[in-house]
């Protein structure tokens, strides 16, 4: 007997052509849909990086019909941006993205051919972009507006704006809600102390894999960009044991329900949401804003141009028009963040802006708040942040 | 007599193309990843050198707690859909009148055409504790609202998103049963409830068993509907897996999680099926009937 056992068909005998054609053909299907699957899977895998120098340095020429943006979601006063199109013409598309190693995907993934122009990374990522390739060098000749920047405010890595320019920095702390803590809280020891006490089972705090060590870190003096395992230990170990089973939400951006809603009465926030849900609250006089201390973050998200930007010309101007007064004015009154711009604090005060002092920091207030500078940390730390939210769901 | 006989393979061919493209495809890639690591800052994933080790960094507590808390709200929530779904589908496919079940249909599927973001966060407002309904209690001498953040915040919005889900299938599984074999039940005497046991649930079962993994299945993968109603009591593993391919940028490690967290769903559901099949097996003993026995 032969290894291969006969198919038994019940059929008419005239219909046996057509099954064994039929069965030959689908041999063949199933073939090819595994080379299909094999050439897809040769589409996919990594290539080079996306290579610059295809695209022309801006040189003011004629503006572009389309700009195309990507930012972090719902970060500039929307009438700007059609301001800007109607006085200049190009027509804007805002695309955005959540984290800087999103955006690094995104343009690293793209091999060039994302279509972004203007991009917002965070200051503490320009470095490695810039010697990557992801960044077009800036020409500050279409840039005269620069001059109404405060160099204070410049980019740590790149103090001569080559390829960024301050767009806002913040900082970090907290809001409470006195009418359920009756102390004054000052410090993230403070923080820590609440959370365990009148706001347990009420706290939220931010979905983000730096900040949570970083309210340890500030708290006890160590530096919130430490590698040091012997301090990522001791940050997770409060995080996981003690402050998870405190946290009723991870929000990052409590403006749209934790602080109007009063969904919580302790909540760690950016100074830009922490403000723009004290003016939603119905009770905005029950809430307290309080700078973290002794330390805290300070971070800074810039203008920069995708090194494949389809639309150079468009972005310098958009930049450009970004960076006079006015727009900076209007930007610091829509998301309460520093703009970086000279003198737009005294401009802020004489509109009469609300809670300025959550946007603008005295020098010594500056001085306490530590930059974010390496982002080698971060697997670790999501480990960290993955622990924490297993606890807090327990 | 002939006929042109168009071969059978040729209908299903686009849906092969379809799935082996989209599919297949896909889920070969993730599985492949699995095997590689992160190179570095700027990259994702590389596979020049393969191993196991991003399947021994899954293998952790923090992963099986994860685990163990989407499973409390996939099987309670597939439950609970389940329970509400039921009555309701027999409902409209077995009593409703004949010229409302189109409106009914309706009435089921148009709330599932908003976005189930949109929807979820619709709830957001109405539980929050200073939103209306928590204003209208006050005002009735009630305290305030706090069911969000907690798990019963997770499953209703689990059981209002996945609803459709359920009672779809369940309709038409009841409403193929169809009055004859009912009515022929009855009229061998069969009670209201016999009928129910012995013929109109057992000829829905496969009905019963494709709205439970309709519901099921995404609802282990989902973790929006958990995380915006139950904040951080919504913890769910597909959260888990989103962070390492967008925060951490570790696609090597996220695809090592995606091919756990799919065998771990299908060790569940055959889990969950040879539980139903034990759970049957006294039932079956009891009004099994045997032709060749009878006819012995």
């Amino acid at each position: 007997m032969s290894d291969q056992q006969p198919i038994r068909i019940l059929a008419e005998r005239s219909a046996v052509p057509g099954v064994l054609r039929s069965l030959s053909r689908r041999q063949l299907l199933s073939m090819t849909a595994i080379a299909a699957g094999g050439l897809l899977l040769a589409a996919c895998s990594d290539g080079g990086r996306p290579s610059p120098g295809a695209v022309a340095r801006p040189t003011g020429g004629p503006l572009e019909d389309q700009l195309s943006i990507y930012s972090w979601a719902d970060y500039d006063d929307p009438a700007l941006l059609s301001a800007f199109t109607s006085a200049s013409g190009p027509k804007i598309i805002v695309d955005s993205f959540g984290s800087n190693p999103e955006l690094v995907a995104k343009l690293t993934a793209a091999k060039g051919t994302s279509g972004y122009d203007v991009v917002v990374p965070s200051s503490n990522y320009i470095p490695q972009m810039a010697a990557n390739g992801l960044l077009m060098k800036l020409n500050k000749e279409l840039l005269p507006n620069l001059a109404h920047m405060d160099t204070q405010f410049a980019v740590e890595s790149d103090p001569d704006s080559e390829y960024a320019i301050c767009k806002a920095w913040g900082t970090t702390g907290f809001v409470y809600d006195t009418t359920v803590i009756n102390r004054e809280l000052k410090t993230w020891g403070d923080f820590m102390d609440a959370a365990a006490n009148e706001a347990s089972g009420k706290t939220s705090v931010l979905d983000d894999p730096g900040e949570l060590p970083g309210i340890y870190f500030w708290a006890n003096g160590i530096q919130w960009e430490t590698n040091d395992e012997e301090h990522l230990a001791a940050a997770e170990d409060y995080l996981v044991n003690t402050l998870a089973k405190h946290v009723s939400v991870f929000d990052s951006n409590p403006a749209n329900g934790t602080i109007p809603q009063s969904t919580a009465v302790l909540i760690q926030a950016w100074n830009g949401s922490a403000r723009q849900g004290i003016m939603a609250s119905s009770t905005p006089e029950k809430w307290r804003w309080v700078l973290g201390a002794p330390n805290t973050e300070i971070f800074m998200d810039t203008w920069a141009v995708s090194a494949t930007a389809p639309h150079p010309e468009a972005s310098h101007a958009f930049i450009n028009f970004m960076l006079k007064p006015e727009s900076q004015l209007a930007n610091v009154a829509y998301m309460g963040s520093h703009t970086g711009g000279a003198g737009i604090e005294e401009l802020a005060r004489a509109e009469g802006l609300p809670y300025l002092d959550m946007i603008f920091y005295t020098p010594e207030q500056v001085a306490t708040m530590q930059p974010s500078t390496t982002t080698e940390g971060i697997a670790r730390r999501v480990d960290i942040y993955n622990k924490m939210k297993a606890a807090a769901s327990a | 007599m002939r006929r042109a006989v168009a071969p059978g393979f040729a209908l299903a061919l686009p849906a092969w193309i379809w799935l082996a493209a989209f599919f297949v495809a896909p889920v070969g890639v993730v599985f492949w990843y699995s095997f590689g690591y992160k190179p570095g800052l700027f990259g994702t994933h590389a596979n020049d050198v393969l191993s196991l080790d991003r399947y021994a960094e899954v293998l952790t507590p923090t992963f099986f707690d994860t685990f163990a808390n989407t499973l409390w709200v996939g099987v309670l929530g597939t439950a609970l859909c389940f329970v509400v779904g039921a009555p309701i589908a027999y409902w409209m496919a077995l009593k409703a009148p004949a010229r409302v079940k189109g409106l009914l249909i309706a009435l089921v599927m148009v709330p599932f055409w908003t976005n189930f973001l949109v929807r979820t966060i619709g709830w957001l407002i109405l539980l929050s504790p200073e939103g209306w309904l928590s204003s209208l209690l006050q005002d009735l001498g009630f305290e305030p609202l706090g069911v969000l953040q907690t798990r019963s915040a997770v499953l209703l919005g689990v059981v209002y998103n996945y609803l459709p889900l359920m009672i779809l299938p369940l309709f038409v599984a009841f409403d193929r049963v169809g009055d004859v074999v009912r009515e022929a039940s009855s009229d061998l005497g069969g009670t209201p409830l016999r009928t129910f046991a012995r013929v109109t649930f057992p000829l829905a079962r496969p009905g019963i068993i494709v709205g439970v993994l309709l519901v099921y299945i995404p609802l282990m993968g989902d973790y929006l509907t958990a995380v915006v109603l139950g904040g951080a009591k919504g913890n769910m593993v597909g959260q888990m897996l989103a962070s390492q391919f967008q925060t951490a940028q570790n696609w090597a490690l996220g695809s090592a999680m995606a091919i756990m967290l799919v065998l771990m769903i299908v060790l569940s559901i055959v889990a969950l099926g040879a539980l139903a099949r034990l759970i049957a097996i006294p039932v079956r003993a009891r009004y099994r009937v045997d032709l060749m026995e009878e006819v012995a």
